[in-house]
């Protein structure tokens, strides 16, 4: 029987048992919302599909590709601002304002492409960065454009024929879930399908060593470019998910720097380049940042008694815990990047590895796959 | 014709303070090829230690420079001891994820201790002018364009002159022939982000008379700081005070003949014309 | 060392606290009491803090009296630390998982105008007690409901103060780069044009510069009779003391609320000299109890309140009697908050419709100057305290 580490694998090499689990976990999701009402935790994991879909999208260009740009707002920032303005002002759906959303991403992310591609390293993220903030300074001073400071706000989103069904109540959060878990789902696809097409290869390839892959006749601009296209797209899904869903958006918010940090963040903090990076990042910082926000870690460390809720600690805690959480993330990234690079995944596969390889007299060597690499 | 004079003129004042937050980059990454996102949280924490001497001892923020140089220094060389050593040989991508974790960790550490309210150091001078033919100059200002001249030159005689200076910018031009030659390029990084280190706090303390503090003020700081680093070229003392005084004037400018929200707009967009076509800056590479 | 029993204890309640924890989270009032809930969202963090903490305290002040008179009220406070997004998500958890019978708040325009929207699709009542932004009473809601003065007003006061007493004709504008500044802005620029003011200069800034110095150059170069600007209270510091270095010397300096009425700029006498603001109250107005209320706030809290605490104090000692009256009913509420009229240290309040404007308080505004690190009421006339300096003496 092949195995990997103690995972069975079927005699074709696929891992039945992660597959099956996946597709337990997918189903349980789908069913989720008939089983809980409260509309909190379905707003937890809508938040929770929209970070994996951030994460997913970066993971395209940063993770695969290996250029770091830490200007994806621009992305998500276009495509919240297209769908919602033609909402807004001409009062044309987003099922149609998704098109725009996604053609003008993919216009800017080639400008972008054309402009940053040539540089290399550290000065793409710089480049990417400026590029970012450019976009958001014009859309925040001109005020003709998009009403600058005050941004946009949503009043009504209009029905919707979803397979035969028609959503006309957006008032509760459950068309928000699905649209929400399809996007997550489908970036978790493609981000699979790249991994192992020959534009996954050249990705890499370009990753790896751009010289060399250039040398053996890779098209660099070209597969950076697809790569970029790739992710831009889904980020402005991303984006016009969370414009539709928070229904106001304005310069800060969808096309801030703070934003690009984050997508960065959820790649890294879970394992970039890796098909389930972004969904543990996500799953580490989502309900982590909103236990700190909503008090519940205090709380919680108030009636377990570690704390006194009257001493100091317990004060200071109180008082500021809640606004910690950029402070936990910043940790996070220091800590991933110093003692686990390949993120919490890939510390998680190694430490599997680890305990999977037989114990025995003479060292074991590392055959490939059992030392935890993708 | 007077606008035009007293906008470059002001412009030329805040670009003192901005190329000395530039030096200390161009020197952290001339030496260490580590490009340092966390720069303006450095800023920061020099503007915090002023405050804190200004209104717990009553020093003058210049006067305190005294105080903040060696502080800032020694928690340079503290974090590069601690962080930045450790990351010297991987990924340049690392690299910058590290730096921009610890700039958030920095910046929050300061929120949850001082929360973000604006804290404003008023000086009695905090508001006069220096008339200079006819034009009204700040004069908190003119003495941070002073102090910064001269700590320029000190830097400059330091890195020219002296033997330890030589031997840092021998690392900074050939890390592997500067440890051959014997010099131990370990001390000179540590030496390299502690003097970057400490030029940023600095420049925090000049500025703090002038403007407000608060936990995030040093995002706005860390880029420019970049813009002006790649002008002038990496790694290049003399590049970087050049590359602080242009964008300086060029915002101020921006500001007045088109709108002061965009006056950012047009500095990232010299920064994107630089490292397209003159990607090594005005005064090419490592040369200090 | 801890006991083998404490550690059991502690791991018991451990296990209960988070069972606790799953199960409110999962089922929403469950674990709750029954009793009257009114919702507060406040910046209580976020770059506007140092003015939400004046609300804050407002609010907390109110919940003394309250239960001095015996009206039994729990107030549910959320952070919106500044954001409107945040401040929606707070709404909604109010309207959905806490129930409360109405809201008091948001403090920022930009927030108080996206709660709205939620107010009215919840279908709870809420009360807006500082934001100036036209727009959140213009848009027909009936649940929402404003105690302040819209930012019309603000424009509108300060300049029927200078034309009362000297004949300006030309004005600049600076103003921050948010929904606030943009907002006030445009409502004073329309009131000049219909006043015959001509507007020489708009200048927008992007709040968190450090140099100011050129915009005024520039608009010194314009030769402005009249500086209006809008800021909050590091900038309107920034500007002024850079307004004296570059030597812009208007007839007046017209600061439209928010930063320009803390203590905190009156009390940098170098650049707050005779600068004119509009506000929402003072304490030495003529209303009802309003001087106690500062002196009250002056001594618990030990700094001066300022018009937000005023408002804040008088929308929950609205919102908290109605609410009790009507016993929790949130249509009962809303209808008892468009009928109803109320006297206090806001003076007269009764929400009514108007030009346009729905539910909104018909508030007066006052104009303070600020003479020698104090707040003066220089206009109107029923209201003034001293006589405006007008025009700027300089520096």
């Amino acid at each position: 029987m092949k195995t990997f580490g103690r995972i069975p694998l079927t005699a074709s090499g696929f891992a039945a048992l992660p597959l099956l689990i996946v597709a337990a976990v997918v189903a349980a999701l789908f069913v989720f919302p008939w089983l809980v009402a409260s509309p909190y935790l379905l707003h937890l994991m809508i938040l929770l599909f929209l970070s994996v879909a951030m994460g997913e999208s970066w993971n395209v260009i940063g993770g695969y590709c290996g250029q770091y740009s830490v200007g994806h707002a621009a992305y998500f920032g276009v495509g919240a601002y297209a769908a919602l303005m033609l909402l807004q002002y001409k009062h044309i759906a987003p099922w149609w304002g998704v098109w725009v959303a996604i053609a003008a991403a993919l216009i800017i992310s080639l400008l972008i492409g054309t402009i940053c591609f040539r540089l290399r390293g550290p000065y793409f993220v710089l480049a990417s960065i400026a590029v970012a903030e450019i976009i958001r300074l014009v859309v925040l001073n001109w005020k003709q454009l998009a009403n600058g400071a005050e941004g946009i706000l949503l009043v009504d989103i209009p029905p919707l024929m979803l397979g035969g069904k028609l959503v006309t109540d957006w008032l509760s959060k459950t068309p928000f879930y699905y649209l929400g878990l399809i996007l997550a789902l489908a970036t978790l696809l493609v981000n699979y399908l790249v991994q192992h097409s020959k534009l996954g290869y050249y990705l890499q390839a370009i990753r790896e060593d751009q010289d060399a892959a250039h040398s053996l006749g890779i098209n660099l601009s070209f597969y950076k470019n697809v790569a970029l296209a790739i992710s831009a797209l889904f980020t402005a899904l991303s984006g016009v998910f969370y414009g539709l869903y928070i229904g106001f958006i304005d310069p800060t918010s969808v096309l801030g720097v703070d934003l690009s940090v984050q997508m960065v963040l959820i790649c890294i903090i879970g394992g970039i380049g890796t098909n389930f990076g972004p969904v543990v990042g996500a799953l580490v910082l989502v309900p982590l940042s909103e236990a700190l926000r909503a008090n519940l870690l205090s709380k919680f460390l108030f009636s377990t008694g570690v704390v006194q809720e009257t001493s100091r600690v317990g004060g200071f805690l109180k008082e500021n815990l809640a606004h910690a959480h950029v402070l936990i993330y910043g940790i996070l990234v220091v800590v991933v990047i110093l003692f686990m690079p390949d993120g919490v995944l890939g510390f998680g596969k190694k430490l599997i590895a680890r305990r999977a390889r037989p114990l025995s007299a003479t060292p074991t060597p590392l055959v490939g796959g059992l030392d935890g690499s993708a | 014709m007077r606008v035009l004079i007293q906008s470059t003129a002001s412009g030329i004042l805040i670009g003192g303070v901005y190329a000395l937050v530039g030096i200390g980059l161009t020197i952290i990454y001339g030496v260490m090829r580590v490009i340092n996102f966390a720069h303006g949280e450095l800023l920061m924490i020099g503007m915090y230690l002023t405050w804190i001497i200004f209104t717990s001892f009553g020093v003058d923020p210049f006067l305190s420079i005294a105080i903040t140089i060696p502080a800032m220094f020694l928690f340079g060389a503290f974090l590069q001891r601690v962080l930045i050593n450790r990351v010297l040989n991987a990924l340049p991508q690392n690299q910058i994820l590290l730096t921009i974790g610890l700039g958030l960790v920095l910046s929050n550490v300061v929120m949850l201790i001082y929360t973000s309210d604006y804290k404003i150091i008023t000086t009695r001078y905090s508001s006069s002018t220096i008339n200079l033919a006819g034009l009204p100059i700040s004069t908190p200002l003119a003495i941070s364009l002073l102090i910064t001249t001269v700590i320029t030159a000190i830097l400059y005689f330091f890195l020219l002159k002296t033997d330890t200076g030589q031997a840092i910018r021998a690392t900074a031009q050939d890390r592997d022939a500067a440890q051959l030659m014997g010099i131990n390029v370990k001390r000179m990084s540590v030496l390299a982000f502690g003097i970057g280190t400490a030029l940023a706090g600095t420049a925090g303390a000049l500025v703090s008379p002038t403007y407000y503090i608060f936990p995030q003020v040093g995002g706005a700081f860390t880029l420019k700081a970049f813009v002006i680093v790649v002008l002038g070229g990496m790694g290049s003392v003399i590049g970087a005070t050049l590359g602080g005084i242009i964008i300086g004037v060029t915002e101020s400018l921006a500001a007045v003949y088109v709108s002061s929200g965009m006056k950012e707009v047009f500095v990232y967009v010299l920064f994107l014309l630089v490292l397209l076509f003159k990607p090594a800056g005005l005064l090419g590479r490592s040369r200090m | 060392m801890r006991s083998t029993a404490e550690i059991a204890r502690c791991a018991r309640s451990a296990s209960l606290s988070v069972a606790a924890l799953a199960a409110s989270l999962a089922f929403p009032g469950w674990v709750a009491a029954e009793t009257l809930k009114i919702g507060v969202i406040n910046s209580v963090t976020g770059p506007e803090a140092p003015i939400g903490e004046n609300l804050t305290n407002g609010i907390k002040l109110a919940e003394e009296d309250l239960a001095k008179s015996g009206t039994k009220v729990e107030l549910v406070w959320e952070d919106d630390t500044g954001k409107p997004q945040i401040a929606m998500s707070a709404m909604e958890k109010l309207a959905t998982r806490d129930g409360v019978a109405g809201v008091v708040g948001p403090y920022t325009s930009a927030s108080a105008n996206a709660v709205a929207k939620l107010a009215q699709r919840y279908q709870v009542p809420l009360l807006v007690p500082a934001a100036a932004k036209e727009e959140i009473t213009r848009q027909g809601y009936q649940w929402v409901y404003r105690l302040n003065a819209p930012a019309n007003v603000y424009a509108q006061v300060l300049l029927d103060a200078v034309t009362e007493v000297g004949k300006p004709k030309t004005i600049a504008f600076i103003y921050e780069n948010t929904d606030f500044g943009t907002s006030t802005a445009d409502a004073g620029k329309k009131y000049a044009e219909k006043k015959g003011i001509k507007i020489v200069a708009d200048e927008p800034y992007s709040k968190g510069s450090p140099d100011y110095r050129s915009t005024l150059t520039k608009v010194k170069s314009l030769n402005p009779e009249l500086v209006f600007m809008v800021s909050y209270v590091v900038d309107a510091i920034l500007l002024m003391r850079q307004a004296r270095e570059v030597g812009l010397k208007p007839q007046a300096f017209l600061g439209g609320g928010a930063g320009f009425t803390t203590a905190q700029f009156a009390s940098d006498k170098a650049i707050s000299g005779n600068v004119l603001t509009s506000t929402q109250w003072a304490d030495d107005v003529k209303w009802p109890g309003a001087s106690d209320f500062a002196k009250r706030y002056l001594s618990k809290f030990g700094k001066e309140p300022t018009y937000h605490a005023a408002c804040a104090y008088a929308s929950m000692m609205i919102m908290a009697d109605t609410a009790a009256k009507q016993g929790g009913d949130r249509k009962k509420i809303r209808n008892a908050l468009a009928s109803g009229s109320w006297k206090g240290i806001m003076g007269d309040v009764k929400f009514e419709a108007y030009d346009g404007y729905t539910n909104q308080n018909k508030h007066p505004m006052l104009v303070l100057q600020i003479q020698n690190g104090n707040f003066a009421a220089v206009y109107p006339p029923d209201f003034a305290t001293k006589k405006p300096v007008y025009p700027f003496p300089g520096w």
